[in-house]
């Protein structure tokens, strides 16, 4: 029955996630984007939390949590600095990839040994319109950008199916629109030699749907930490003679935002439980992404407007905010693919919201 | 965390679900091409009492039981996210006829959070096992104060055992055909809130009259009614909460707003009910005229079924807090502002995928386009819900 709590297990994980972005992320957010990365100290600290391992089996060295627990997870560290956030995931949306379709071979045989690797990464990069060309066991292309410094495991997935490469993958830096802290690169490759592909339409849209449910999650931390600040400004700054949150023009601004991240975050949680109970959520994965990303392409905006002319500065971390929310929604196809494959599925069903079925 | 529902409920919904399909949609559609409420004596409404509905959900007794209260003795632990769901599905099927169920109605709520033993007996007691279908009503708004509640003129004055009641409301759902009506009026209008008490007017009463069924853009089938107070002499024993409850300051109006709370969340339920009905009629004639090919329907589509699921969840939040005995003021106001808008924008796509179809004015797409626009108006509007999330959020200045 419906039940909007959470067991304390989780409730003590997101404090922990909290607590964690609060004092190492948040404080440092500027420098580590303009380091292009995290500093050794914030990483290792970061290992010890194993909050990067909430959703991984226990044979990775996970705590076999689902995606619910994830969720609060991204959300929080999200909300702290995403680009950091990134940056300290070592797998990241690939895992969701390399487990759907490689299983737990993939998980021996790749992810393990990356993670012995310091500073190891894996890259999930969405390749449905083919920039990368796959064969005869290589793959040539370029992925335009992905926000990461370096590909020790490149998974490029699409609609039926995903391709591991480990070796060949040029990353040129770019100077990235945001999430700076996870870096920022162009991917090359050049008949790069493809060390698995796995073809299987199901788990290919199911690990597309996980992506994108990664990144709403982070989508919602992104927007919270928008609408929080700009809201504490606005009862701060004084215009006209009173806080300007009391001019109703931004009081009710300051409302829409609110409910704005609340409906994107309750969505995201719909679609991680529906994950955890092993139902389909394709269509809820890419509802709570394109809903995440339109909601977080309002309020990020929004809270820069509430700023005026500081919002433009980077003095302070809303204009951050901002480019960092729309670069999020690029991923993985971006908000329109999201949409087309809600709709599709959609079109499919007689009463897609019915409360019982027929 | 959980979003699913139980057996019991999943059952109600599908009895509820039945109900709707033979009865309920079909009478909205007369009711709507009639342009008259459902007559109080249609048999529909004898038959919801044989099914158990159009009752109190007070339990009656001495421990003053109460089904809307968090309770573990009680029959209903979820009474909040009960309503909301049932809320939805009878909307869906139309919100008009779902109003119109007989049953102590909004006058319910004031009388529960205000009324003494005694006037909870009196006046909810024969809706326990009701003989005939019977119906409460619920007074505020008057010609001149809608959203501004604390602007009301109608008077109330003290003579003898009884109270003199002077005024015109406007827009009560049911009232000419209500045993009572929960009237609000003032003892003094400069004392804005704290001025205002609720009494309970009895039909036949004297002085209460001039009952006007109002001519409404939509929800035709229940009776939006105004009437006057002529020198309208109640007895002092139907004061709500008696002498000691309207001393206490502005408890009148804060009884009043008790009542709004609870109801928020359902109003926003019914919302995407009647939204989610504009989806469904909006698929099904999109894919009989195959449409459904063209990817910027598909778009419009996918963009109403997430405003709308957004707005659910929304709802579900607010009545889980108000079951879970938890503060919910901020959420109901999120959950009735942000359902209403989603639901138009999916009656207005309907009406936009009907083309010259639904300028005829007689597909059910039309008819809900009509219906919908009073979410957003009743029981708060969509910029008063926005005041109350600003008092919450920025303490927004009252005046």
């Amino acid at each position: 029955m419906i039940d909007l709590s959470f067991d304390p297990e989780l409730e003590l994980l997101r404090e922990t996630a909290r607590l964690f972005g609060a004092e190492r992320l948040r404080p440092r957010e500027r420098e580590s984007e303009a380091a292009r990365g995290v500093d050794d100290a914030t990483r290792r600290a970061f290992a010890e939390t194993g909050l990067a391992a909430v959703e991984w089996p226990e044979s990775l060295g996970g705590a076999g949590l689902g995606a619910l627990a994830h969720a609060l997870v991204l959300e929080e560290l999200g909300a702290a600095d995403v680009g950091a956030a990134l940056a300290l995931d070592p797998l990241g949306p690939a895992y969701a990839a390399l487990v759907e379709l490689g299983e737990e071979a993939a998980l021996h045989a790749i992810a393990r040994p990356l993670l012995e690797r310091p500073g190891g990464r894996a890259v999930l990069a969405w390749n449905g319109e083919r920039r990368v060309e796959l064969r005869a066991g290589t793959a040539s292309g370029a992925i335009p950008w992905a926000p990461c410094d370096r590909a020790d495991a490149l998974v490029l997935l699409d609609a039926d199916s995903a391709a591991v490469v480990e070796a060949g993958i040029a990353c040129a830096p770019l100077r990235g629109a945001g999430l700076r802290a996870a870096g920022a690169a162009e991917l090359r490759l050049e008949r790069a030699p493809v060390r698995d592909w796995w073809v299987n339409p199901r788990a290919a849209r199911r690990a597309l749907a996980r992506a994108r449910h990664y990144i709403a999650s982070l989508l919602v931390g992104v927007m919270r930490a928008a609408a929080e600040f700009s809201r504490g400004y606005a009862l701060e700054r004084v215009a006209f003679g009173r806080p300007i949150a009391h001019h109703q023009a931004l009081a009710f601004l300051i409302a829409d935002m609110a409910t704005a991240v609340d409906g994107a975050r309750l969505l995201v949680h719909e679609a991680a439980c529906a994950l955890d109970r092993g139902e389909p959520a394709e269509v809820l994965c890419a509802t709570a992404f394109a809903e995440a990303a339109e909601q977080a392409m309002f309020v990020t905006p929004s809270a820069v407007q509430i700023l005026g002319g500081h919002g433009f500065m980077q003095d302070y971390p809303v204009e951050k905010w901002m480019r960092e929310a729309r670069a999020l929604g690029l991923l993985f196809g971006g908000v329109d693919a999201a949409r087309e494959d809600a709709a599709r599925d959609l079109a499919s069903e007689a009463t897609p919201l019915a409360l019982v079925a027929s | 965390m959980n979003f699913t529902l139980d057996d019991e409920l999943r059952k109600r919904l599908a009895g509820l679900r039945e109900l709707g399909r033979a009865h309920i949609r079909p009478l909205g559609l007369e009711a709507d091409r009639a342009g008259r409420p459902i007559p109080a004596d249609h048999p529909f409404y004898a038959e919801l009492l044989r099914l158990g509905l159009g009752r109190t959900r007070w339990l009656g007794g001495e421990e003053e039981r109460e089904e809307d209260q968090p309770s573990p003795g009680g029959r209903n632990h979820r009474p909040a996210i009960t309503g909301v769901l049932l809320s939805e599905e009878l909307a869906y099927w139309d919100r008009g006829v779902a109003v119109s169920f007989p049953g102590p109605g909004l006058g319910e709520p004031p009388l529960l959070a205000m009324g003494t033993p005694a006037q909870k007996q009196r006046f909810l007691a024969p809706f326990r096992a009701p003989d005939r279908p019977r119906w409460g009503s619920f007074a505020m708004t008057e010609p001149g104060a809608g959203s501004d509640v604390a602007a009301i003129r109608t008077s109330c004055r003290p003579d003898g055992d009884a109270w003199v009641l002077n005024g015109d409301k406007s827009f009560a759902a049911n009232a000419s055909r209500a045993d009572w009506i929960v009237v609000w009026a003032t003892v003094d209008p400069a004392l804005g809130r704290a001025g205002h008490r609720a009494f309970v007017v009895e039909r036949g009463t004297r002085g209460l009259g001039d009952f006007k069924i109002e001519k409404k853009m939509g929800l035709k089938a229940y009776e939006s009614t105004s009437f006057t107070l002529r020198d309208c002499r109640v007895p002092a024993a139907n004061l709500l909460g008696g002498e000691g409850l309207a001393k206490s300051r502005q408890a009148g109006f804060k009884g009043a707003m008790q009542s709004f709370n609870s109801t928020r969340p359902m109003i926003g339920a019914m919302a995407v009910g009647i939204g989610r009905a504009a989806l469904d009629a909006a698929l099904e004639f999109a894919r009989a005229e195959r449409r459904l090919g063209d990817r910027r329907v598909r778009e419009r589509i996918e963009r109403i079924h997430r405003r709308l699921r957004a707005a659910r969840l929304l709802c579900w939040r607010a009545a889980w807090l108000a079951d879970a005995g938890r503060p919910n003021i901020l959420e109901a106001s999120m959950a009735k502002a942000a359902a209403p808008g989603a639901a138009l924008e999916a009656t207005l796509l309907g009406m936009e995928l009907l083309g010259e179809v639904g300028g005829r004015g007689d597909h059910l797409v039309e008819k809900l386009f009509r219906d919908v626009k009073a979410m957003d108006i009743v029981e708060g509007t969509g910029q008063i819900q926005r005041i109350l999330m600003a008092r919450q959020l920025v303490g927004l200045p009252r005046d």
